[in-house]
């Protein structure tokens, strides 16, 4: 491992031969695109820099901003928690909970379903009048009258995260899970032998060993957060109402790009985008990493 | 002992609650896809209706759901396959040779995941259109070879998985880093293989916009593409029909899931009956 | 070992190669095979008869492709542009008809031999008109007209405004003033005016007709725009209205009788919970056909048309030849038929109730229409009498969205989360930042 193995590239060439081939050049001319004024049609025009003023001052790109950190953030707090509790539960050797395979299955159903169809469904039981939300919680007395729950910033937000977290707390699971599996069994049964508690057995065993997998875990999910734009695009009328709380920052640069045809302007959010994502990520990395030379 | 019961119930109960979360609205689906127009608007029900053949009759009617299932099952495949093991190559050489630009090339590769993809579809478009790939599969499967989560995903599973010695006491009775790959290191990773190749599985049959965009002939449609001809249809007033439809294209994902799902992770349960 | 390695580079090679390679030869024998079909894009299933006609009298094959319309111009806008895999006839709705006609798209049908200009007075004007380029040019033809009009409840109507006639009723619903009393008399007996605010901005879009945008790339503000915000919100507050906003499950409901309310009071006003029932709808030609006979089959025959205060249109088809089609004969044969050949719209519109914007057709048949759903009453002359009172030549391509943002702002004032200043400043700054090139009034 210490000394240059070149044989490495050969591994590796595949990939990057077919990357650049299919990814690079769409990337590219995104770039290219974000110092022209361009319809989607025609010939750009080059402006400079123009777009990129314009983005800093731009208040709904910073609304669209905080709105998807705020959602994102409630989901992954969700997400995270109840698949951690899981992966806890189902590694712990004294419940020994059965049928793994069951539930694992069970929970991941949510995301084999497209996101159009869930868009559709969760409309419908969020409908204030006829929803089954509102008609449950009257019935267990939680609340007194219908909640239009797609109509208020908060609760439109909250159902967003909700639903999110409702989709993708299997596909966490799984993947802990995957991660717990690479741990080997003899140091739960000696953690067992030492006496070790569950809390205990959790804290010094499966999350420290868990963390290449948790790190996964983090990044793409806030690859995949940051970019969050189906789901509020479809349950709202596009434009990210209640007052453009669900309006996101890939909604707003799709509507930029597709509604109203500013393409280069489009192409600069994407860009700005880009760059939020690099600086939380890196940011996610060293907190790991650092977390782990203290240990 | 009581105790460790009652919380071992208490368990039970909270697993049940959320697998009926997770299951309800798809069990919604399949009654629905029984159940005509009218009964559907008037609410939800848990008892299957009796309009499954007609529904299914109106729709097959429109479109020919078999022959979008068809290809849908030739891309996915191939594109599952394509990147289980490319992904799989490509993370062994990251994470078991030390070589020139290593740390540069996959922090770019990182880089590049972290672009939205939106706006790459009128260039993805134009480079087909160059090489001369619409209207066919290739745009849909090909780039599959390069899947940039599932590579990161396999290299952080390897790095806590693979131990160097194995490779080394491979090295020593002279395979060759090939045969290293092909007998150790993919064995070792086809659990996280597997549970990618569910996901990419999944991703490559629910994807829409692509597909969409690149393929012009109706026979060439995948599932995806056929539900939005259904969704422009006079079908979309008759939505039994449109849940039959999106049934037929869940259930196959479904027992695709539910097999692959056996090789995944012989996980931690397992071991504790070595106990 | 170093051979291994160049094999497999071989291998990794020649993968590329054949993947390059066999599409090469597909696209080829594709398009080769494929010149004598038709082909044809759209967004619903509507031209499915046409075609079969069409195909029968030609003795040709004709493929109809079907993209929702929401990603129908994702997925028009590639193919258009390069011209690969392009359809030889694609249809338009209006939402986006005026972005495409000044492309190259469709093909010039003003020029030889289509001199689609010679049919102008054939037309309803206001639909001609929309298939003009910015130079006047024809584009795109339309075989029907999408004018719109109250349907309403004759039941309730007999019971509360002492009759269902559609010219009385039509004529108590020609003035805002009226529009409100009639509102009062139906919430003095529990009934609902109209099911939400919304369903009045094609009103105020029609009360007085002037572009969004002049040809100084200005925004026009009228103020029958700026009353729009005032008469929903006196819906909302007098409680003329149902909350069931269109195509919400409600709103179907409510077509087929009472509907469940509770008027959440929104400055501490008194709560009334109940039922009530909706007395009339604001829809186009289509309506009737797609969204009524569809969902309120109980009150089939409870229905009738008639006027509101001001004349206006909801959507629209158009159909124009692909300007790079290698089928242009065929495809004008298409148009033709589709857009102006008596026999086959005659046909065409005794059998779908469709009004057509074809004026000697509709002028041989308008008079044998009578629509049972609508208790016998003829739609067909009531909508074409609609049709001729449209302005035209005041749609611009911007109107799709920037109706859409007046829209989401009235409700926002409606729903007391802002005041209606507020709400009109930020509709200008919404406008602004969707089309910066546009200048805001003032």
């Amino acid at each position: 491992m210490k000394k240059l193995d070149y044989k490495g590239y050969f591994f590796i060439a595949p990939f990057f031969a077919i990357f650049l081939v299919f990814n690079i050049y769409p990337v590219l001319l995104t770039f290219y695109y974000t110092f022209t004024s361009y319809e989607g049609y025609g010939t750009p025009e080059f402006i400079g820099l123009t777009n990129y003023i314009r983005i800093f001052s731009d208040t709904y790109f910073y609304e669209a901003f905080f709105n998807t950190w705020k959602i994102w953030g409630l989901n992954f707090a969700l997400q995270l928690g109840i698949a951690l509790l899981l992966a806890a539960l189902f590694s712990d050797l004294r419940f020994k909970i059965k049928g793994l395979g069951f539930f694992r299955a069970i929970f991941y159903l949510p995301n084999l379903i497209t996101i159009s169809s869930v868009a559709i469904l969760f409309s419908i039981m969020l409908d204030w009048r006829h929803g089954s939300v509102n008609m449950f919680l009257q019935q267990i007395g939680i609340i007194s009258e219908p909640i239009n729950w797609l109509n208020q910033p908060v609760t439109a937000q909250v159902s967003v995260a909700l639903i999110l977290t409702w989709m993708w707390f299997g596909y966490t699971f799984i993947v802990l899970m995957a991660g717990v599996s690479g741990i080997p069994g003899e140091l739960y049964e000696a953690a067992l032998i030492d006496g070790a508690n569950r809390w205990q057995t959790f804290v010094h065993i499966t999350l420290p060993l868990l963390k290449p997998i948790m790190l996964y875990v983090m990044i793409t999910s806030l690859i995949g957060g940051l970019q969050l734009f189906d789901l509020p695009m479809l349950i709202t009328d596009g434009l990210g109402a209640p007052e453009g709380s669900l309006n996101t920052m890939v909604l707003y640069l799709y509507n930029q790009a597709f509604r109203y045809n500013n393409y280069g302007y489009a192409a600069t959010i994407a860009y700005a985008l880009f760059l939020i994502t690099v600086i939380f990520s890196a940011i996610t990395f060293k907190s790991m990493y650092r977390k782990s030379v203290k240990e | 002992m009581t105790r460790k019961q009652y919380i071992k119930l208490i368990v039970y109960v909270f697993l049940a609650l959320l697998a009926v979360i997770s299951a309800l609205p798809f069990y919604m689906m399949i009654v629905n896809a029984t159940r005509d127009t009218k009964e559907i608007l008037s609410g939800f029900s848990f008892i299957p209706g009796s309009s499954l053949v007609e529904n299914y009759e109106t729709m097959m009617d429109y479109v020919n759901i078999w022959l979008g299932f068809k290809n849908s099952l030739i891309v996915s495949v191939s594109v599952t396959v394509l990147s289980g093991y490319f992904s799989a190559l490509t993370a062994f050489g990251f994470a078991v040779y030390n070589f020139k630009g290593k740390n540069p090339l996959f922090i770019f590769m990182l880089l590049m995941m972290m672009v939205p993809g939106q706006l790459g579809l009128i260039g993805f478009y134009e480079l087909n259109k160059f090489i001369g790939t619409l209207d066919t599969f290739i745009p849909l499967i090909v780039p599959a070879i390069a899947s940039p989560f599932v590579v990161f995903f396999l290299r952080q599973y390897l790095a806590t998985t693979l131990h160097p010695t194995l490779l080394e006491a491979a090295r020593m009775d002279g395979a060759s880093e090939l045969k290293i790959f092909h007998t150790i290191a993919l064995p070792i990773m086809m659990p996280a293989v597997a549970t990618m190749s569910i996901f990419t599985f999944i991703g490559s049959w629910n994807n829409y916009i692509v597909p969409l965009v690149v393929l012009f002939s109706p026979e060439k449609f995948t599932l995806p593409v056929l539900m939005g001809f259904l969704k422009g249809s006079q079908v979309a007033q008759n939505l039994g029909s449109m849940y039959i439809g999106i049934a037929i294209s869940v259930v196959p994902i479904m027992v695709a899931f539910l097999f692959f799902s056996k090789y995944i992770i012989s996980s931690i349960s397992a071991g504790s009956v070595k106990e | 070992m170093k051979k291994r390695f160049g094999l497999y580079f071989m291998l990794v090679l020649m993968l590329l190669i054949s993947a390059a390679c066999s599409s090469d030869t597909n696209a080829n024998s594709g398009s080769d095979s494929k010149d004598d079909v038709l082909k044809v894009w759209s967004f619903t299933d509507e031209l499915k008869e046409p075609i079969k006609t069409f195909e029968e009298r030609n003795g040709v094959k004709v493929e109809l492709t079907i993209v929702p319309i929401a990603d129908y111009p994702t997925k028009l806008k590639p193919v258009l542009e390069s011209g690969v895999g392009a359809p030889d006839v694609f249809t338009g709705e209006i939402a986006f008809l005026k972005q495409w006609t000044d492309r190259n798209y469709w093909e010039n049908l003003s020029e030889e031999p289509y001199n689609a200009d010679q049919l102008s007075d054939d037309y309803v004007d206001y639909v001609f008109d929309l298939g003009k380029d910015s130079e006047g040019n024809v584009k795109a033809l339309s075989w029907q007209t999408t004018p719109g009009g109250i349907f309403y409840r004759r039941s309730i109507a007999n019971e509360v405004l002492g009759t269902d006639d559609p010219n009385e009723v039509g004529e108590m619903m020609s003035s805002w003033d009226g529009v409100f009393e009639v509102g009062e008399k139906m919430k003095e007996k529990g009934y609902s005016l109209f099911p939400d605010e919304g369903a009045i901005r094609w009103f105020s879009k029609g009360e007085d007709p002037q572009p969004w945008v002049n040809e100084n790339d200005e925004l026009i503000m009228t103020d029958a725009k700026l009353n729009y915000f005032d008469h929903a919100k006196k819906l909302r507050d007098k409680e003329y209205t149902a909350f069931a906003p269109e195509w919400s499950p409600s709103w179907i409901e409510s077509m087929n009788g009472p509907i469940g309310i509770d008027k959440d009071g929104e400055e501490g006003e008194q709560e009334a919970t109940g039922e009530t029932e909706v007395f009339s709808y604001a829809l186009p030609t289509w309506g009737l056909h797609s969204v009524l006979k569809i969902n309120a089959e109980d009150t089939a025959g409870d229905w009738g048309v008639t006027n509101g205060p001001s004349p206006y249109f909801w959507g629209g088809t158009w159909l124009g030849i692909y300007s790079g089609s290698k089928n242009k004969d065929l495809a004008w044969d298409f148009v033709k038929m589709m857009t102006h050949e008596e026999e086959f719209l005659t046909d065409w519109a005794k059998e779908t109730g469709d009004v057509l914007s074809y004026l000697p057709v509709t002028e041989k048949i308008k008079d044998d229409f009578s629509e049972p759903f609508l208790d016998g009453q003829n739609n067909y002359t009531f909508f074409l009498e609609q049709a001729q009172k449209i302005e035209s030549g005041i749609v611009t391509k911007y109107d799709q969205q920037i109706d859409t943002l007046l829209g989401a702002q009235v409700l926002e004032y409606v729903d007391g989360k802002k005041t209606k200043e507020e709400a009109v400043n930020e509709f200008y700054k919404q406008v602004k930042n969707a089309y910066p090139e546009l200048k805001m009034p003032q």
